[in-house]
Parts: structure tokens; sequence; C-alpha cells
């Protein structure tokens, strides 16, 4: 029986690599090339240009200037650092939030409402047609004074209250009813991957809710829940709109930050400097998380042989 | 008898409208290995779903050594159940899903680790395997590891949904018999469930056949072999010659073929019923040799089966099939007019 | 003006119109007979203002808008020289930074000289903003202008009270959280000059940009709420949530006037520390050709277009903001207003304000201002 095993791995095994190999020549490659050298100028060039930038003398457009690191020490000498952080402060709590806020939305999509998981994902798709600007402009229009919240409650109960606006708990309100979509369709993948039938094995042999959450549901649906909780914090570590409209500026956001310094201040090269490390920041998080996280190990696909 | 492990009394489940399970009573002995058989929609998959308490019973009593145990959760019964998937633990190591059920129960690491280790060994798994990858694991492994780990949960009564019927033929040849021999070892009730009456004839020490919700025949598997309840179990059984027959003064008289046959000793309490002859019951008649039923008509094929012959001879409309062992394979060849015959006591009576 | 006026256009075009799609580079060095690019502050680009000249002259127009004055100058400065036919920006760019960088190109003066005979004071013959350095080369003609300091609800602040505090009003300590900050940045940083008693437009001593930081400061710390979009500025203060806010002028108070707010009224102070103690800065919209090397002979003709009573009108009342036109001298023009769009765009003080301000121009030590502004806007 032992000997059958080994076969059949390494059956599966080569043609996998033998594939991999044949690649390097396949037609598929020859006939992706032009796609392949439209995104790397699409995507790469846009990048370099920011990085080269970013080395330029303050306030010049063009590259032609001896490169100089004045740019990053203007951003690590000024008081950036307070951007940086209360972006990153808040992405953290918009994440941590709507970890908790869509475990049991996605729970109940994935194995519970059946057809009704239809309807719930059409009503959350449906307005991101709507520009995000217009959603949360929206909200002012409920959360200001006299609008349709308090407006409502001082009509009705005769109750005068403040609004929550032009502060950080509107951010995060933003922030969590714009960013919804993107933790909560991810973790509704991860969670579709766990199997009926492993849930109630766990729960056969003993396990409590609680255990079988922590012990299986969790482990399996991290995939999802790591690629959303990612996808999230980088969105809203680079979020802009929601601390304009809903937070008054309560927040100066890192990109609010780069976009004065593209526009009004008129300083490509700080604006460069402060996208750079913006990225490498992001960029950094994302490969130590997903390298961290051994994601072949959870799906099952193990591979130490 | 002692008294039984499980006793089903009235058992039924309602999905809506649809009556999945319909009123049954069983009694499973302690230490019994008990299958029940049924093609797919017959309610068995519901039935043992409910026996491991994933599943709430609409009406009936399930009980456990004489205790109700209908509202007892799945990790409150101590049962336990192999699923037909498996439900291996695909993000754990083969020694980690085996000690899941004692790390439940809160053993010491050390502790869930010997007995992890005695399971391997029982189910014949090299002890390195206990750092292995399920996934690195091929289907025979596989096996066995769910049911060391159901094992390791140390249930009254072991559950099994179809946990074979994903495995080629011949690794699943085995594998039924290596259950019969656990089922030995381990002295514990296993309830299982299966579509293969092939299957479940190999294993237990009694099946139950299903269909539709119900219950339709239950004992011995060579009861169930030579008795069939109806036509229902004997077809389920295989490939079996079947011919609608109706009881007159001289036998029974069949109308397809036109002429009249004897049946198994025993009334044929049936206005309408049918005749059922196994193929290795039928054979050709020479020239000169007898039969109590005999029928001519034209030999039109012929298949291997490995160690036996199937014929098929078609008489009319009807259509016959003959098995023979290799060694006495008929001589003849194709479009041969041919002779067959069978004694009435190797046939069975069945209704509908 | 370089402030967003980007965001208002969602709101007003708010079923979610696609977004201009940006002319195409690649046209540039087709036959440029009939197609038109512009690059102008929104108005220009609607198509009330455009189609009839798409159907006198059967040309292709495309006009997109930009977000600020230097966005839109960057876009020519990396390139789009080659792509651009016509730029329309406020008053100091053309002449201090456009024409000396070769951006754009002088106008036939006989052709355009003629329609400064209808323009309203100061803005007739011989506007300086106008002509090059030495006078000698037309550089644009002007259109929308407008007073531009800070904006009350004149039911909590009267119209005569904050016409004499002034800028004084951010000052007060007791009015901290009363206000909001509309962040067209660079306008904020003038109006912070004359808040700490600075002209901006000169340069400024040590002691004299520490009396800005101060002030910068102090009303980032005392602001309610900031924000870059006058839609949601209006909406705070209407509703009560601000009682003013800073940055602000007909231009930010006429759509909220013209829907019936009459009580939003942007103030010109008084008196203040500008150029003959002048106390607040008027915008003007110079619209010129940009030199580009296979320039579309259509750009003068566009320019010429504009000058029309009913398209002096259309510029006026374009979309989203409302502003007076300099062609309003000419009754020809002025009788294509009613008296609701009079009133919206403030014609009843529109010269007193007009004489208590000063032209906007450039500010030489804007760049350190600007971090010394952002620090405090980040800090506060």
């Amino acid at each position: 029986m032992t000997a059958t095993t080994e076969i059949r791995a390494t059956e599966t095994d080569k043609p996998r690599h033998r594939r991999e190999r044949r690649l390097h020549v396949s037609p598929g490659l020859l006939t992706a090339l032009p796609v392949l050298i439209f995104l790397a100028l699409a995507f790469a060039a846009p990048l370099l240009a920011v990085f080269g930038y970013s080395f330029m003398p303050e306030g010049t457009f063009d590259f032609t200037f001896p490169p100089t690191l004045e740019n990053y020490l203007a951003v690590f000498s000024g008081s950036y650092y307070i951007s940086f952080a209360k972006s990153l402060g808040l992405a953290l709590v918009t994440v941590v939030l709507l970890m908790v806020i869509c475990w049991p939305i996605a729970y109940g999509m994935a194995k519970l409402f059946g057809r009704w998981a239809n309807l719930m994902t059409l009503a959350i798709i449906i307005p991101l047609f709507v520009s995000e600007n217009i959603r949360l402009f929206g909200w002012v229009l409920f959360l200001i004074k006299g609008g349709v919240f308090l407006g409502g409650l001082k009509a009705w109960l005769g109750f005068d209250g403040e609004s929550i606006l032009y502060d950080v708990p509107a951010i995060v309100l933003g922030l969590v009813y714009v960013y919804l979509p993107f933790t909560l369709f991810p973790m509704v993948l991860g969670i579709s991957m766990v199997s009926r039938e492993v849930t109630e094995a766990a729960f056969d042999m003993g396990a409590s809710r609680w255990q079988v959450f922590r012990e299986v549901e969790l482990p399996l649906a991290t995939p999802g829940i790591l690629i959303g909780g990612l996808l999230t914090f980088i969105l809203s570590l680079g979020s802009l709109a929601e601390s304009k409209i809903l937070g008054g500026q309560a927040v100066i956001m890192i990109a609010d930050e780069i976009e004065t310094a593209f526009t009004f201040g008129q300083n490509w090269p700080l604006g460069s400097a402060l996208s750079v490390i913006l990225i490498l920041f992001s960029g950094t998080l994302v490969l130590t998380l997903l390298s961290w996280v051994d994601l072949d190990r959870i799906l099952g696909r193990g591979g130490n042989d | 008898m002692a008294d039984p492990i499980l006793r089903l009394s009235q058992l039924s489940k309602r999905f809506g409208q649809f009556e999945a399970v319909k009123g049954i009573d069983l009694a499973i002995q302690e230490g019994e290995f008990f299958t029940i058989v049924g093609p797919s929609g017959s309610g068995k998959t519901t039935l043992i779903r409910m026996l491991a308490g994933l599943e709430e019973p609409s009406d009936g009593e399930i009980l456990l050594r004489g205790e109700r145990i209908n509202e007892t959760p799945a990790n409150r019964r101590p049962t336990c159940m192999v699923f037909q998937s498996l439900a291996l633990f695909p993000h754990r190591s083969v020694g980690q899903n085996i000690e899941f059920p004692l790390k439940m129960r809160g053993v010491p690491p050390v502790e869930r680790m010997n007995r992890a280790l005695d399971l391997l060994r029982l189910l014949r798994l090299p002890e390195d395997y206990y750092k292995k990858q399920v996934s690195q694991c091929s289907g025979g492994e596989r096996q066995r590891i769910a049911l060391a780990r159901a094992l390791a949960f140390d249930p009254e009564i072991l559950f099994f949904d179809e946990p074979l019927s994903a495995i080629d033929y011949r690794l699943r040849k085995t594998l039924e018999k290596e259950l019969k021999d656990l089922h030995r070892e381990t002295g514990k009730t296993f309830v299982y469930i299966t579509h293969s009456l092939e299957e479940a004839m190999v294993m237990s020490d009694r099946i139950g056949i299903m269909r539709l919700g119900e219950l339709v025949q239950v004992g011995a598997p060579d009861e169930i072999y030579s008795r069939p309840a109806n036509r229902f179990v004997s077809e389920f059984m295989g490939e079996v010659n079947v011919l609608e027959v109706k009881p007159n003064g001289a036998g029974l008289h069949c109308p397809v073929l036109g002429s009249t046959l004897q049946g198994p000793d025993g009334k044929a309490d049936f206005e309408s019923g049918y005749l059922v002859i196994r193929p290795e019951y039928l054979r050709f008649i020479a020239p000169g040799e007898t039969a109590e039923n005999t029928v001519t008509g034209v030999l039109y094929n012929e298949y291997a089966l490995g160690s036996r012959i199937q014929y098929q001879v078609r008489v009319g409309e009807q259509v016959f099939l003959v098995e023979k062992l290799r060694e006495q394979r008929y001589g003849g060849k194709l479009d041969d007019e041919v002779t067959i015959g069978w004694e009435a006591r190797d046939s069975v009576l069945a209704t509908e | 003006m370089q402030f967003d006026r980007r965001s208002l256009l969602r709101y007003t075009a708010a079923a979610g119109a696609l977004g201009l799609a940006g002319p195409m580079a690649g046209t540039a060095f087709a036959a440029r007979e009939k197609e038109l690019n512009i690059l102008c502050w929104e108005g220009y680009n609607s198509d009330e203002v455009l189609d009839p000249f798409r159907r006198s002259t059967g040309a292709s127009v495309k006009a997109e808008s930009g977000t600020s004055d230097p966005d839109m100058i960057n876009k020519l400065r990396a390139g789009e020289v080659n792509v651009w036919d016509v730029i329309n920006l406020n008053q100091p760019w053309a002449r201090d930074q456009m024409w000396p960088e070769g951006l754009i190109k002088p106008l036939p003066q006989e052709r355009f000289e003629p329609y400064f005979a209808n323009m309203m004071e100061p803005y007739g013959k011989e506007y300086p903003w106008c002509y090059s350095p030495d006078g000698k080369e037309l550089l644009g003609m002007v259109q929308r202008f407008g007073p531009f300091n800070f904006v009350v609800n004149t039911d909590k602040v009267s119209r005569a009270t904050a016409e004499d505090e002034g800028f004084n009003l951010f000052n007060e300590a007791s009015n901290a959280g009363r206000y909001g900050i509309l962040t067209y940045d660079n306008w904020n940083i003038y109006h912070m000059c004359i808040g700490a008693g600075l002209d901006p437009f000169v340069e400024h001593s040590e002691a004299e940009i520490a009396a800005f930081e101060k002030v910068a400061r102090a009303w980032f710390k005392g602001a309610k709420l900031l924000t870059d979009d006058l839609v949601a500025m209006n909406l705070a203060l209407i509703n009560g949530e601000i009682d003013f806010y800073l940055t602000g002028g007909t231009y930010t108070a006429s759509p909220a006037r013209l829907d019936g707010a009459t009580n939003i009224r942007g103030i010109t102070p008084k008196k203040g520390p500008l150029a003959g103690g002048k106390g607040g800065i008027t915008w003007v919209e110079i619209t010129s050709v940009v030199n580009n090397p296979n320039g579309s002979p259509l750009a003068l003709d566009f320019l010429e277009y504009v000058q029309d009573p009913d398209v002096c009108h259309a510029v006026a009342f374009a979309e989203g903001t409302y502003n007076p036109v300099t062609q309003m001298a000419n009754p020809k023009v002025f009788e294509k207003f009613d008296s609701d769009e009079l009133d919206a765009i403030q014609w009843d003080s529109l010269e007193e304000e007009l004489s208590n301000t000063v032209d906007y121009q450039i500010n030489p030590d804007y760049e350190v201002m600007d971090k010394i502004y952002n620090a405090a806007k980040r800090e506060a």
C-alpha cells in the first residue's frame, strides 16, 4: 500500500514540473508576450517614474538633475509620521472591525442563507455602481445636523443630538462602509472552502461550537480572510475620500499628503518620496504576511518533499 | 436476545413536504455490523445523520441503551461517524487528525501521541506517518487515517456514510475485508450505509434494505440473498432474471413466455408477482437432459466476467442471463438455438 | 482658481456621468482644422457652452476641467502642449509663468482688443494681467471673475459685522469650532497671511513667516471641519454645523444662493493689510492659446465665440457654480441675467466688494508657507 502511494505521489508531481519547464518555449508564452509587455509598461512605467522623481530636487518637474535624498530627509524630519501613523491606525481599526462584522455575514452567506445569499450579494454589489463619493455624501446628508437622522430624531422625539460628522468615528464609519465588500467577499470564498462534512466531523468528534470555529473553520478559511484583510488594509491605508467627506479632514491621511504635494504643493519629488515609502511599506507588509502564513499548507496542498 | 444498543421506533424525518424517512423501527445489537443498503434518494443518509446527531428527527425516537437521545447534539453523543468524503482536516498532519477527538476531550499531549501511534499500528500505517501531511497520503491511507481518528474517539457505535464509494474497485475490495477484520478486532458496533448490496454482503452481520424512506427487508446476508422480500430487493442484488407470473391451477403462468412454470414450494399468495432466478442457477440443457422448467431461445451474445462467463439468451421478447464458470463454458456458437432451464427450488417468488 | 471644482461636478452630474474622456495624445499630429482641445476650469467644458460652437463649426471639441491652476500648467509642462489648444487659468499664471516658459502664444491684438471696450472696470483695455510684462503682447482674454475671501451665514453673523471684522473673525478664540476651512490650499495660505496682518503677495521676513505659522496652527485647531468640497461646506453652513467658512466668495456661495439660501453670503472685508489697505482678493480667469506646434486654427475662433452675449451668460451660469463675467458691462449681456441670478452672484455689492480687493497674484513665499500650512493641518 505504501509503495503504491509513493508511486502515485511522484506521478502527480512529475507532470507539473514538466509543464513548468515547457513554459519557457511554449506558444502560450509567445502569444502572451505582447500583453505581458503592455502590462509591464502600463504597471511598471508609472512606478518607475514615481521612483525616479523621488530622487529629484524639491519642486522640479523633470529627471535631468543629479539624484538626491533630500525628499526622504524632508519626509523623515517633518511631521509626516503623524499622517502615516494615523492612516495606519485607521486602517488597522477598519480591518479589525470588518473582520468582526463580516464573519457572521460571510458565514451566513456561505453556509446558511442559500438562495438569499445571491440577493445579499446583489444588494452589496449594486451600490458599488454608484461612485464612492456620492455614497459617502449620502452619509453626510444622513448624519448632518438637521439631516435625515438628527433631523428625524428632533422632529419625532424632540431629541436634539450632536452629529458624529467631522471627527474620527465618522471616518471609521466611512471606511467600514466603503471597504465592507472587500473584506466580505474573499471571506465568503474562504468560508465556502471549508466543507460541511469537515465541520460536522469536528462537531461529531466532540468539539464545541467554539472549538469547531477555532480548530477548523478559522484556519481553513484563513486564505480568504487574509486576502480580504490585506485588500482592506491596503485600500484603507491609501484612502482619502472618507476623511475628506465624512471626517472633515479631522485626520490628514497619507494619501491626502501625497495629493497635496502633487497639486497645491507643486512638489512632485516630495509626493513621489511619500508614495515610494507608502508602496514599500504596503509591499513589505503583504509579502511578509503572505510568506509567514503558509497558504499551501492551509489549503492542504502540502509540499515539504 | 440481549437489549439492543440502539433502538429506533417510528423514526421519521420530513423536509418541508418531503418525507425522507418514514417511520422506521429497528433494533441494532451490541457488537453487530449492521449495514443499511439503498439507492440514492432512499433516505439512508438522512437516517444515519439522525443516528449520529447531525439531523434532528421529526417524529419517533432514537434510544441508545434505552435512553432517548433525539435532542442530544452530535458532540455529546458517544458515537462517531466516518464521512463519505472522510472529512479529514487538510490543514493538520496525520497525527493531529487522529488526536483531534482526544484533544477536544483535553487529553494531555503525550498520552494523545501514544494513542495515535497505537492506532497507526492497528491500521497498519507506518509510524512516521504521524508527521505526514494528510494531502500527501493516498486514498487508501486516508481511509485508514479516518478510521483511526474515529477509533481514537472510542465511540460506542461507529457510523459509516459510504466511505468506500469513491475508491476504485480493487482497493475497495481490500478495504471491505480490512473493515470487517477491524470490526472483529475492536468488537465495536458498526452501522454502515452503502448503495452496494455486494459491499454489504461482504461485511455485514445483518443488512437492512431501504427504499423511498422505508426499510423493506432486514435480515442476514444469506436470507436477503436467498429470499428477497420483493422484486426491488432481488434486482438490487445485481443482475437477475425476473419473470412476471400469475398463479393458476397448474403452477405459474408467464404471459411473456406464454407457458406455465413451476415455482418453489410454498404458496404464491398474490394475484400477480415475479419469479426471480439468479443467472448462475440457469443452465444449458443438452439433448436428452431435463429440468423442471425449460425454455428455448437463441444465444445472442456472451460476456467474459473474469472467472465466469455470462450468456444472453433471447426467448422472444424476454432476455435471459445465464452464468457459467469458465471451465464449464458452453461449447456452441452465437445464433445457435439453445434450450435453457432451471429447477423450481432455485427460483424465488417476489412481489412488486 | 486653484481649487477643486471637480467634486462639485460629481454631485451635479450625480447619476454617474462617466467622466470626460481625455483628449487623445495621438490625435495631436493629425490635421487639426476640425478639432479643438480645451483645458479649463469647469464651465467651459459644459455642453451649453460648447454645443453651439460645435454646431456652427462642425468641429469635434473636447474639453477637460482641471483641479487646480498648477495641475493644469503641469500638464503642459509634462509635454501636453502638443494636445491642448486653449487653456483657461487664473490671472497671475499666464503672465508670470506660462508666457516666460513658452507654454502660450500671443493673441492678435487687432482682432481681440476691441472686445475690451465692452468690459467692466478695471478689466477694460490695458488690464495688466492680460499682457506680457513689457506690455507688448496680448496673452489672453478675461471673462469670469469674483471676490474670494470668506463666507458667512448672515443669520448667525451679520454682513456688516463680518465685513468690519474681516479675517479677525477666525482669530477670535471664542469662535473656535464655529467655522470650516475649504481646503483650496493656496487660497487659505493667502487668507492666513491676511489673518496674520500680512500682505501675501510680497516677500516675507522670518518674523512674518512665524506670525503666519501661528495663525495657520490656530485656525486649523479651531476648525470644525475641513473639506475641499464646496457643496459639503455649504451644506454644513446651511444646517448649522458651522456659522462661517474660510476661502469662499461668490463662486462658492452662489449655488446655495440660487437654491434660495440667500443667508449664505460671500464677504469681502472692508480693510486689511493688502496693498492700499484693502482687505480682500479677487480672482479673474484668463483664457490663452496654448503654444501647440500643431495647434488648431479654431482656438482663436473659440476665444471670439465666448464673447457672444448668450455664450457669456452660459459661461456665467454653466454648471455647479455661478459667477459674474466682465462682459456684463455690455447691456446686451446684462439683459440675459434675471434678478435671481443677479442676486445669486451678489450683484448688489459686487462693485463695492471689488473696490475693497486686490488682484490674486503669486505668493513669493508660497513654497515655505505651503510646508508650514501642511504641517499645521496635519498636526492640528
